[in-house]
């Protein structure tokens, strides 16, 4: 229940901060309006080989007059930067996150149609493929971000490697292990602290390690949950009885994947969250003071 | 690589629009309008286009506090690749072949 209530309340209080942070941000301003702000970020995520053509997308906005049509101009514009093929290391990152979870829909779309999953199977696959193409473009909007690339993809493979060594890497590992009160505890707290943490001391900058922690936490997800998935497509509908008792064979395999969905969207919320929350707190504690003599140089008043 | 696939029916589009006056420059809204394609399938195509040697781009001065317009025309390449699409008549291997010696150039 708890879980929930933070699932829950967590896209609202992000929603409430980022509004306090900046009212703006949501509103048309004088000079700005809802368009240009959506294709000024969009643009932002471009490689530096793809600038000119942000500077294009931008140029070209600002010959548009109608609200509407500026604004269908700016999402378009906005998906295409998106879906851009990114360079280098970002492009190579965002690739094989996109590999990672085309495999683990295929694997869940495989079990569905293997198991007559009926009705419920084929909805539950839908919502899984919206969430999939979210933590996609999630992912290749971060992957962009100069800097968080390499510190959040290192995020990834710690988070994993904890969550298996304390899970156990067998199928059954993966579905009976029921986390302890010390285990939740590594990793949804002390896991996703550490790379917060780490991060934006590497980086030197708490924008770059709070990137790569909500990075970390998308990717995580995702490549556990492949694990997880392929759990499920070992077992079946066999291996040690569920607790509850008394499922179909699948109904069992049902519960499997929800669980898959359940654990996904658990950890991404709790890396993210705790990984944002200690890169900010380290990018806070790690500020340095302004020198004595640069307060007597900023404010001359105060040399008596 | 140099991938030989045959361009989509949008890209054709793209340069079927370019190639009906392949002198003048045109403006990425314009073509956003001409051809019925959204922004985002838009410069998608420009962009590979222009990657692939068949679209050179220019800027035009901003006016008052209006920034640069991109503009784009086919070049000498593109305008052969059209004409080779066109001898084609939608013949997918042609297409390829042609593409391939534009590779090849």
């Amino acid at each position: 229940m708890p879980f929930f209530l933070v699932l829950l309340l967590t896209p609202i209080g992000v929603a409430i901060a980022l509004y306090r942070r900046n009212p703006r941000r949501f509103l048309d301003g004088p000079t700005e309006d809802v368009p240009l702000r959506l294709l000024r970020w969009a643009i932002s995520l471009l490689s530096p080989q793809r600038a000119e053509w942000g500077q294009a997308m931008l140029g070209e906005l600002a010959h548009l007059d109608g609200r509407l049509q500026r604004m269908r101009f700016a999402v378009g514009c906005t998906g295409a930067a998106l879906t851009l093929p990114p360079w280098g290391r970002a492009g190579a990152g965002l690739w094989a996150m996109t590999g990672i979870t085309a495999a683990s829909f295929a694997i869940y779309a495989g079990l569905v149609v293997d198991f007559r999953l009926g009705t419920g199977g084929w909805i539950l696959l839908a919502v899984f493929a919206i969430i999939c193409v979210g933590y996609l473009l999630g992912v290749s909007a971060l992957l962009r971000r100069s800097g968080v690339a390499l510190p959040g993809l290192l995020g990834v493979v710690f988070a994993t490697l904890v969550w298996l060594g304390l899970s156990g890497l067998t199928a059954v590992d993966q579905v009976t292990f029921i986390p302890s009160g010390w285990q939740k505890g590594v990793t949804m707290l002390a896991v996703p602290a550490a790379i917060g943490a780490a991060c934006t001391l590497w980086r030197r900058d708490p924008a770059t390690g709070r990137r790569a922690a909500r990075l970390a936490a998308l990717t995580a997800g995702l490549l556990e949950l492949l694990y997880a998935s392929i759990a499920v497509a070992i077992l079946g509908g066999g291996g040690p009885p569920d607790q509850d008792g008394g499922y179909t064979i699948r109904g069992t395999v049902s519960d499997r994947l929800g669980n898959n969905i359940a654990h996904l969207a658990i950890n991404t919320v709790f890396i993210a969250l705790v990984g944002w929350a200690a890169a900010a707190l380290t990018g806070y504690l790690v500020r340095r003071p302004p020198t004595p003599d640069a307060r007597l140089i900023a404010d001359p008043t105060q040399e008596t | 690589m140099q991938r030989n696939r045959p361009p989509s029916p949008q890209t054709v589009s793209v340069l079927r629009a370019l190639a009906a006056d392949p002198a003048r420059w045109r403006y990425g809204y314009d073509l956003v309008t001409e051809v019925n394609l959204k922004s985002g399938s838009l410069y998608p195509i420009l962009v590979r286009l222009a990657d692939r040697g068949l679209l050179e781009t220019s800027w035009e001065p901003g006016v008052d506090s209006r920034p640069p317009r991109h503009l784009y025309r086919l070049t000498g390449a593109g305008r052969e690749f059209v004409a080779a699409l066109a001898a084609a008549h939608g013949s997918p291997r042609t297409v390829v072949r042609s593409r391939r010696r534009l590779s090849e150039a």
